[in-house]
């Protein structure tokens, strides 16, 4: 399994020194957009950094997910890794594992800063560490849902549908984020999505031919 | 536990609504080395995808070492070596982590057997696959295959595009597996030569089905080609069964049949011929008669 692991984050490094990067520009902005608080005009900075943030996180891991599943298929790599003592779940398994480090790499740094920064800005009530919370684990699970959209799209490539589909979903979640807001809600909506849309791939995967 | 390596049972592939296999029924027993064979578009690869669990089969059963190779365990994948037809290895990777990443993922690995053959080969390990030539990755997927030191075999078209020097070296290296107790090698290629000279159970495919399914000899035995010369001019019709091909001219006739016996020689020794020779067939020649494609497939086993 590690050594499954391992090929997908050297085939993909791009995506992690990508993350890397990402990450370490989005924790520049936050520490700047917290020095340089406007009292008099709070929440555009904020906001418009939400979006932001959601906006690039989801596109680039639905990217991540669309390369690794089009890679594999154009190259035949599962073709070939699969006749190895390799099952096809493990290929895809190790697949989603180094999409989740992909998201941990770009979203941990910055919680920690986020966590940081809210602890030296603000009284110490927990209002400010659950609202922490609740938008890094919603902008996971938007990360995550976005992942499995491009797992989806890469594989169904080929057909126009389930691509159109992917990329109307994508568009659909990121302003629901945006309306709704980082709540238990759209927890619980986003998970269900990613069950569902990850099984499909699983089924997919598993069952074409190779 | 089954004594067949390799069973299949009525298996039948469509693909966009046209039948590629029709109802295949096949058991390898272990230790043998079968040469399947078929024409192009015959489905012999079709079977061999289906066997390693990459294309799914629209009806019917296969396991492979007992295991159901549309869901093969991990265990059972890492004591099956496989060369598939092209080699699709990864193409965009330098041979030196091609073969880490096959280490890596395999449960049983021989440095000692690996490095042998790849210095056999004379393999560069610091190139792309992609840079390789065809017959250069053929080596370097054999000897991935035999690295593992499998207890089943699976060669698709294993020789092709390898020189004759290659070939001989890759043919005493399946003699050499096999001479391993309990080993199977699945065979297909169309080097009929190369088959004859390995294999000890055949397998002829036409038509979508398994026209023969027989040890070697056996067919050998079974398929005769005879030049008959009659006194006056040959009879239209010799009343024989499964005539594969006739040849009629004047009083000399040339027939091949299929599933040979005593019974069939009695029929056209009632026509009294002058004489009655038979012309040795070799695989090839038996291979051309059962796959013509003006006559019914015809069943030998």
């Amino acid at each position: 399994m590690l050594a499954l692991i391992k090929r997908e984050i050297q085939d993909h490094i791009v995506y992690f020194i990508g993350a890397i990067v990402a990450s370490a520009l989005l924790v520049v902005v936050l520490v700047e957009e917290v020095f340089n608080y406007d009292s008099r005009n709070p929440a555009v900075g904020t906001t418009s950094l939400g979006v932001v943030l959601s906006g690039i996180v989801a596109l680039g891991i639905c990217g991540m997910g669309a390369a690794q599943m089009y890679m594999d298929k154009t190259r035949r790599i599962s073709a070939f890794i699969s006749t190895l003592a390799v099952s096809r779940s493990r290929i895809l398994l190790a697949r989603i594992v180094a999409g989740i480090v992909v998201i941990l790499i770009l979203l941990v740094p910055l919680a920690v800063t986020a966590s940081i920064l809210v602890r030296i800005f603000t009284p110490p009530i927990p209002l400010y560490s659950d609202m922490i919370f609740e938008i890094f684990t919603a902008t996971f699970l938007l990360a995550l849902g976005g992942y499995s959209i491009g797992l989806q799209t890469g594989w169904n490539s080929s057909a126009v549908t389930p691509t159109l589909g992917g990329l109307g979903l994508t568009c659909i979640f990121v302003p629901l984020v945006v309306v709704k807001g980082f709540g238990p809600e759209i927890m619980v909506i986003l998970a269900l999505f990613i069950g569902a849309s990850l099984l499909r791939t699983w089924h997919k995967f598993s069952s074409t031919s190779l | 536990m089954n004594d067949s390596v390799i069973q299949v049972e009525n298996l039948v592939k469509y693909y966009d609504g046209r039948c590629v296999l029709d109802g295949i029924d096949l058991a390898v027993p272990r230790g043998c080395i079968y040469g399947l064979l078929g024409r192009n578009g015959a489905g012999k690869t079709t079977i061999i995808r289906i066997l390693l669990g990459l294309e799914p089969a629209t009806r019917g059963r296969t396991l492979l070492l007992d295991a159901d190779s549309a869901s093969l365990p991990a265990k059972t994948r890492s004591r099956i070596g496989c060369v598939a037809e092209g080699h699709n290895l990864i193409q965009n990777y330098k041979v030196g982590r091609l073969i880490t990443l096959c280490k890596d993922l395999s449960l049983q690995w021989s440095d000692d057997s690996f490095n042998h053959l790849i210095q056999t080969f004379r393999l560069p390990t610091d190139r792309r696959v992609r840079d390789l030539s065809m017959g250069m990755r053929a080596q370097l997927n054999l000897s991935l295959a035999m690295a593992i030191d499998p207890e089943l075999l699976i060669l698709d078209d294993p020789t092709l595009g390898l020189d004759t020097v290659a070939r001989r070296q890759f043919l005493e290296l399946a003699i050499e597996v096999i001479q391993k107790q309990g080993r199977t090698i699945l065979f297909c290629s169309h080097i009929l030569s190369d088959v004859e000279r390995i294999a000890d159970r055949i397998g002829i495919l036409a038509a979508g089905k398994l026209v023969v399914d027989c040890p070697l000899e056996q067919l050998k035995d079974r398929v005769k080609k005879m030049r008959v010369i009659f006194p006056e001019a040959a009879p239209a019709n010799l009343y024989l069964t499964e005539i594969v091909n006739q040849q009629t001219q004047g009083r000399e006739m040339v027939i091949t049949v299929a599933n040979w016996n005593k019974q069939k020689q009695t029929i056209l020794e009632t026509f009294m011929p002058s004489s009655c020779t038979e012309i040795p067939m070799s695989l090839e020649d038996i291979f051309i008669e059962c796959t013509r494609p003006s006559t019914e497939p015809l069943q030998v086993a």
